[in-house]
């Protein structure tokens, strides 16, 4: 077994306080919720199981038990539910059962294919093709199919939640300090952040100049 | 591809600044060696990051970089990726230039067709040893071409093409995880540079009657967008930043760790505000005529 220390990357002279912290800080980073609908959710999930089994080792090894620690279990809200399975429970026709199949397998040519024939577009046809577009990545179309499928049916939660999760993204995890987005970074000036010291080019001799 | 990728310097040591430094001048005499002299003057930040990605952790060494007659300097020496890099980046700015043959106005096309010429042969080298990348690029330019033509009004199939392209790179590691976690990586900066790029277009797309499909998506020929289509856009780059930061955190990227960190939690963000605000070519020209040679 590795030594559950290097999990938590801290020194086996580590103080409860701070086994604690590395480990709601590791907890965080690979959170379901950083993970829904993601491609490598599998093994951020992974890398959760880990990061519990080598705090619960180290809690037990030290006696510090589990009561009050905060630790969050492997089962419960941390569970494979969580990275992404659709179990909901919707009773539309076999079509679209069928769809939801085929994207708890990942096999998203299958449930694209099954959309596709699909002639009736109601709000769990762009649900569903929300979720396609967001497995393989096409974030803009993924956010307009949400969109329409909340329009369409306002009083369905799955979908709301979907288009909540994505509108509510930008509090994903990221490191302590790390606070910039697009829309706001700093005082709009690339030098400010960057540091300015792009220079390389002058470095090398040839480098920087790029004619394309 | 374009430049756009640079990792937040500021949050990396000194001694990181001087790895980086090493990765370009390494990259840079890796395509000197490899493809001639005149294949230097491709090398740009883009794909050094890539080089940074590809580089793997065991084999970062060091050894005296002979690209600059007048100053000693250091360079990375890990042939394996940046080989890789080196040849991807030939294969990419070959095809950025037949792109930029169909594309641009007269005066340009010109140039463009000497380069052509001047990087016709290291091509035809890189091709040979990079088989699957190079069917994999010829067929998403393809594609994207055609996707111009019929003016695809749809943000993510036009970027879909470059995000496929560049996610190709990653058929070429070994490590099935480290694959895993490259291919969604390098998918989603694919995308952003594909975004980013039009977005810096804009105004430039709508002067000259370009295909641009940020403008078709929100419906803005003049290449002016409202308050709101802006937060879209950034959102929709946002997005692609996240799955990045997502994927960097399960992959294991050694010495460049802090790079790609920097990168992906800030400097993206950052390049993307840039060019979002029209300041990423103001600051660009400050930085490169603007002295601070002493920084590095």
């Amino acid at each position: 077994m590795t030594d559950p220390y290097k999990v938590l990357n801290i020194p086996s002279t580590a103080t409860d306080e701070e086994v604690k912290k590395a480990y709601r800080e590791l907890a965080r980073k690979y959170h379901p919720d950083n993970y829904h609908d993601n491609p490598l959710a599998d093994l951020a999930q992974e890398k959760m199981k880990e990061i519990n089994e080598a705090y619960d080792t180290i809690t037990k090894m030290r006696g510090t038990g589990h009561g009050g620690s905060g630790s969050v279990n492997s089962s419960g809200s941390y569970g494979s539910a969580s990275y992404g399975g659709y179990r909901g429970g919707y009773d539309g026709g076999a079509a679209f059962r069928q769809v939801r199949a085929a994207i708890n397998r990942n096999d998203l040519n299958t449930a694209e294919h099954v959309l596709n024939i699909i002639s009736e577009h109601n709000g769990e046809w762009y649900f569903l093709k929300g979720v396609l577009c967001y497995r393989r990545g096409w974030m803009d179309e993924a956010l307009r199919c949400y969109e329409t499928a909340c329009r369409l049916s306002p009083e369905n939660m799955e979908y709301r939640q979907a288009l909540e999760r994505m509108r509510n993204a930008g509090q994903a995890y990221r490191p302590a300090g790390y606070e910039v987005f697009t829309t706001s970074c700093g005082d709009g000036n690339i030098c400010g952040r960057l540091a300015c010291a792009y220079c390389l080019c002058n470095a090398c001799g040839c480098g920087g100049m790029r004619f394309i | 591809m374009f430049g756009y990728v640079r990792p937040a310097l500021g949050r990396l040591s000194q001694e990181e600044q001087r790895q980086y430094q090493a990765l370009y001048c390494g990259l840079c005499s890796c395509l000197g060696e490899r493809y001639g002299f005149v294949s230097r003057f491709i090398l740009n930040y883009d794909f050094t990051f890539l080089a940074a990605l590809l580089a793997s952790p065991a084999t970062c060494g060091q050894c005296r970089c002979p690209a600059n007659p007048f100053k000693k300097q250091t360079a990375i020496c890990d042939s394996g990726a940046l080989e890789l890099a080196a040849d991807c980046s030939v294969i990419l700015t070959y095809y950025k230039v037949l792109d930029e043959i169909a594309d641009s106005g007269f005066f340009r096309r010109q140039a463009c067709r000497v380069l052509k010429g001047l990087l016709y042969s290291a091509h035809r080298r890189a091709s040979a040893r990079r088989r699957a990348f190079e069917e994999a690029t010829g067929r998403q330019m393809a594609r994207l071409a055609s996707l111009e033509k019929e003016r695809c009004a749809i943000l993510d199939e036009p970027a879909d093409t470059f995000a496929m392209l560049l996610e190709s790179v990653s058929l070429e590691v070994e490590d099935p995880v480290q694959r895993r976690v490259l291919s969604q990586l390098l998918y989603h900066l694919g995308r952003w540079i594909y975004l980013v790029d039009a977005l810096d277009d804009l105004e430039k797309d709508a002067a000259e009657g370009n295909y641009n499909p940020i403008a078709l998506r929100f419906d803005a020929p003049s290449g002016k967008l409202s308050e709101q289509e802006r937060e879209l856009v950034a959102a929709t780059l946002d997005a692609s930043i996240r799955q990045m930061a997502a994927a960097f955190e399960l992959g294991d990227f050694g010495p460049w760790k802090k790079l790609v960190e920097s990168t992906v939690y800030e400097g993206l963000y950052c390049v993307g505000h840039a060019v979002l605000e029209g300041t990423f070519h103001a600051a660009d020209w400050r930085s490169y005529f603007g002295g601070k040679k002493e920084q590095l």
